[in-house]
């Protein structure tokens, strides 16, 4: 349903050199540099897919967006989304995606948020019946009762991320592109989220597509990642693959009663690395399951030292991006 | 003083950059500047005098007051905009006189604002449109000191709307009142002279003559002789008035911060 | 088509008056201050009549009337379009523009539709009040015909109003920010408050053909004022109206192809 071939997006930048002198000398020489925000992309996604996309800032997530929801044309490439190109049939398109770009509010200031629904069904043109059902089907999942009476812009970031975020799925769009939705929430409210856009893809069959930071929303929304750096697809494929391909990097973090310095015991020598700890009497020791296993690196730590506590960290997708950012794929 | 001092320079610094703001100012001061000349002009077809003044006499009038009012305001809005979103308690820590500091502000903006928008402007103005030089070299000098009380007094009347933010929301409303007496009773428009009898009387009750007419007309000489020196004394003394009643309004306006915590 | 987005203005239309309820002390002072502005630009006018009995033959009420035609076109414009002024900076810069993007509708309409400026009443009022007393101390007799001749005039001055905004406006989509080019534009639509024949030929040329702003006003009045030698021009009004519309709609259409493949 989205269909991805050969995407690029080139950005001209004027090079300016400083000064007045450098504004008038600008007049006459121009000097450009291309940047390539997004570099011969390729995939495809399903119906009903829940897909993270990930990315370092400026690695051309937002332009990939940007080009897959009709705001910007590509510089080479091509896109289909329910069959059509969204930047030449931007409003048939509009019709059938719903989209959160992070902080910027989609919802009108100065209205109640009930007032901002309701306009937004005389955009969308969604039925009277149909309006109402999904407001209250969404009003109870996000618990939006105590708000709909209440104007944008006295809602708390909280608040106005729920409101948002039913904006975006008030129509009933078959492809929803949710650009940081959970950025700067707390606990409470990034877990309703999270169950909100589980509960839609389940209902409604919606894709999603997902920007994010937070890899906690990745680990419990996605089914799939496409993981982007400097515009160019490095990973894409289901999380549990690759889980279990870096997931052998394991960390187990000790509390130990030291006097004076820790030093890796001779058994692990080679096949552990310390990582410096936080705080004092506390330090972690991460290896890889093929080298050695975790029984033998507990046991060689408690021959020669007294272990207060100690925790074995599952393997996160946070570690291993980086881990992919650092040395590749 | 020296504080204030590195305040103002820093303000002429931050509006020096020239950009596509300063140039489409201009563009449109000049437009301006070029609408009272035709009207002006048009006025005196087939006319001598109106109301005793020769054309040239008035260009020079209207275009000088268009000018000097462009410095009337100031700020006030920038006061009323601290006390609104609050701002104000924490510039109150600050350890120079808030009142102080945006007169400063204000005055560097005046300059740089002189020196590239209005210095060129009259240049052009001398050149191709024909205002006069002042009529003595005396009284040229005279209405620039005059004219720099007026601003002063206009940054002060200015500044009581932007006090007021203390107590009235709608400080915009009153902005836009303030505007539209300052633009008819200060005389940019043109000269009091002109106004009927009964509406000179009342201006002469008002300080805002003090503000743009009284510098202009000494410069062209429709204000001569002793008439010069009360006319300043009296821009004085509005000057004393208004800085009190500013300071008194002042301290009631702390009072109200410091006790309702704004 | 027509319908719908007709529709859907009238919804917008219902949500902002409401919001002005809301804020009804604003509201007020707003319109009162546009009196108040307009107030001393005619109170000007008449003291200079004072001491003149004519401008350039012109009396007090024809200009009053020029002004009247000038000032309720404008109020039409300053009422339903007075947002392109923030195109670029509350929609481009912050990338809000984005979002109309992504709405199926006209991102031009929805730009219009988002802002009502409840001033425009304000303006409206003092140029009804301006022209009718011109009108009504001119000696001319108003047929039928002639009202609606003039109703159509201040729409098409209106129009002229709002398309050279609008093709200031979408200079946005490249330089990101335009208003200080609007408000020098703009200013030029002080020479219509006055009869265009105290202007050298130049200027009259540039308010003509150029930036039409000398069809907001003068053209029109000179139709129904018998002293002047224009009266055929202002019969041109609604065809200058539309080709004004046409040219800034062509150049809105142009920016937004430029932002699709630049982006902000």
């Amino acid at each position: 349903m989205i269909e991805v071939r050969g995407l690029t997006k080139e950005y001209t930048i004027v090079k300016k050199s400083p000064g007045l002198r450098g504004a008038i000398k600008g007049l006459f020489v121009r000097d450009y540099t291309v940047k390539r925000a997004v570099d011969d992309i390729n995939f495809s996604i399903n119906q009903g897919e829940l897909v993270g996309y990930i990315g370092a800032n400026g690695a051309g997530k937002s332009t990939t967006i940007k080009m897959l929801s009709g705001i910007l044309t590509p510089s080479a490439g091509e896109v289909k989304v329910n069959g059509i190109i969204p930047y030449e049939q931007r409003k048939k398109n509009a019709q059938r995606i719903g989209a959160v770009f992070g902080q910027r509010t989609q919802l009108f200031w100065d209205i109640a948020v009930r007032e901002s629904y309701s306009l937004l069904k005389h955009i969308y043109q969604i039925p009277d019946k149909q309006h109402k059902d999904t407001l209250d089907m969404f009003t109870e999942v996000l618990n939006l009762g105590p708000l709909l009476g209440t104007p944008v812009r006295q809602l708390s970031l909280g608040q106005k991320m729920r409101c948002e975020l039913a904006a975006a799925f008030l129509h009933n769009p078959s492809i929803v592109y949710l650009d940081e939705p959970t950025i700067g929430l707390d606990v409470a409210v990034k877990t309703r989220i999270r169950a909100f856009i589980k509960e839609m893809n389940k209902l409604h069959q919606t894709t999603v597509l997902l920007t994010t930071h937070d890899m906690q929303d990745i680990e419990e929304i996605c089914n799939r990642i496409i993981i982007i750096d400097e515009g160019k697809v490095l990973y894409d494929g289901s999380l549990a693959s690759i889980k279990e391909r870096f997931g052998q990097k394991r960390v187990i973090h000790f509390e130990l009663e030291l006097e004076g310095e820790f030093s890796l015991p001779d058994a692990l020598q080679g096949k552990a690395d310390v990582i410096a700890g936080e705080e004092e009497g506390k330090i972690g020791l991460s290896f890889s399951s093929g080298d050695v296993n975790a029984a033998d690196v507990i046991s060689a730590v408690l021959a020669e030292y007294r272990v207060r506590d100690l925790t074995i960290a599952d393997p996160k997708i946070e570690t291993i991006v980086h881990e992919i950012y650092e040395r590749g794929v | 003083m020296r504080k204030y001092w590195e305040l103002m320079k820093s303000q002429i610094k931050l509006d020096s950059a020239y950009s596509i703001w300063y140039w489409s100012g201009i563009v449109a001061t000049m437009l301006r500047v070029f609408v009272i000349y035709s009207f002006w002009n048009a006025v005196y077809d087939h006319r001598v005098e109106v109301s005793n003044m020769p054309l040239n006499m008035m260009l020079t009038y209207v275009i000088l007051a268009a000018m000097l009012s462009n410095y009337s305001a100031g700020v006030g809005y920038e006061l009323a905009n601290q006390v609104r979103d609050g701002n104000v308690a924490i510039e109150l820590m600050r350890p120079y006189d808030l009142m102080h500091k945006l007169v400063a502000l204000d005055l560097g903006m005046k300059i740089t604002n002189s020196i590239r928008n209005t210095l060129p402007i009259l240049i052009l103005a001398f050149l191709f449109l024909g205002i006069s030089l002042p009529h003595t070299w005396l009284m040229g000098l005279l209405s620039i000191l005059s004219a720099i009380i007026g601003i002063f007094l206009g940054a002060q009347l200015d500044m009581i709307i932007g006090i007021l933010a203390f107590w009235v929301f709608y400080i915009w409303g009153l902005r836009v009142l303030r505007n539209a007496v300052f633009l008819f009773f200060s005389g940019a428009l043109l000269p009091i002279s002109m106004f009927p009898e009964w509406l000179q009387t009342v201006s002469e009750f008002l300080p805002f003559q003090s503000i743009v007419y009284v510098p202009v007309a000494i410069y062209t000489g429709q204000i001569i002789g002793n008439d010069v020196y009360t006319s300043i004394l009296l821009q004085l003394a509005w000057l004393v008035v208004v800085y009190t009643i500013i300071r008194l309004l002042w301290s009631f306006a702390l009072r109200k911060v410091t006790i309702f915590g704004g | 088509m027509i319908n719908r987005y007709a529709r859907l203005y009238w919804e917008f239309f219902k949500m902002h008056v409401k919001v002005k309820m809301e804020y009804r002390v604003d509201f007020l002072i707003g319109i009162l201050s546009v009196l108040l502005i307009q107030g001393t630009a005619i109170f000007f006018v008449a003291i200079v009549f004072q001491h003149i009995e004519a401008l350039h033959g012109w009396t007090f009420y024809q200009i009053l009337f020029i002004y009247g035609i000038a000032q309720t076109g404008r109020a039409l414009e300053f009422a339903f379009f007075d947002n392109l002024w923030l195109l670029g900076q509350d929609y481009i810069r912050p990338g809000k523009f984005d979002r109309m993007l992504v709405r199926p509708i006209n991102p031009l309409f929805h730009v219009l539709a988002d802002k009502l400026q409840a001033d425009g009443l304000g303006q409206g009022i003092i140029g009804l009040i301006v022209l009718i007393t011109a009108m009504v101390n001119l000696p001319i007799e108003w047929g039928m015909g002639d009202l609606l001749l003039l109703a159509l005039l201040i729409v098409s001055s209106g129009a002229i109003f709002m398309a050279v905004n609008l093709f200031f406006a979408s200079l946005s989509f490249w330089i990101v920010d335009s208003i200080p080019i609007m408000g020098a534009v703009f200013t030029l639509s002080d020479f219509t408050r006055y009869p265009m024949t105290i202007y050298s030929k130049g200027v009259r040329f540039v308010l003509t053909w150029l930036i039409p702003y000398g069809f907001t006003a003068f053209y029109p009045a000179t139709l129904f004022v018998e002293n002047a030698d224009f009266e055929k021009i202002g019969l041109l009004s609604p065809v200058v109206a539309t080709i004004a519309v046409v040219i800034a709609y062509w150049l809105w259409k142009k920016g937004l192809k430029a932002f699709s493949s630049t982006g902000s």
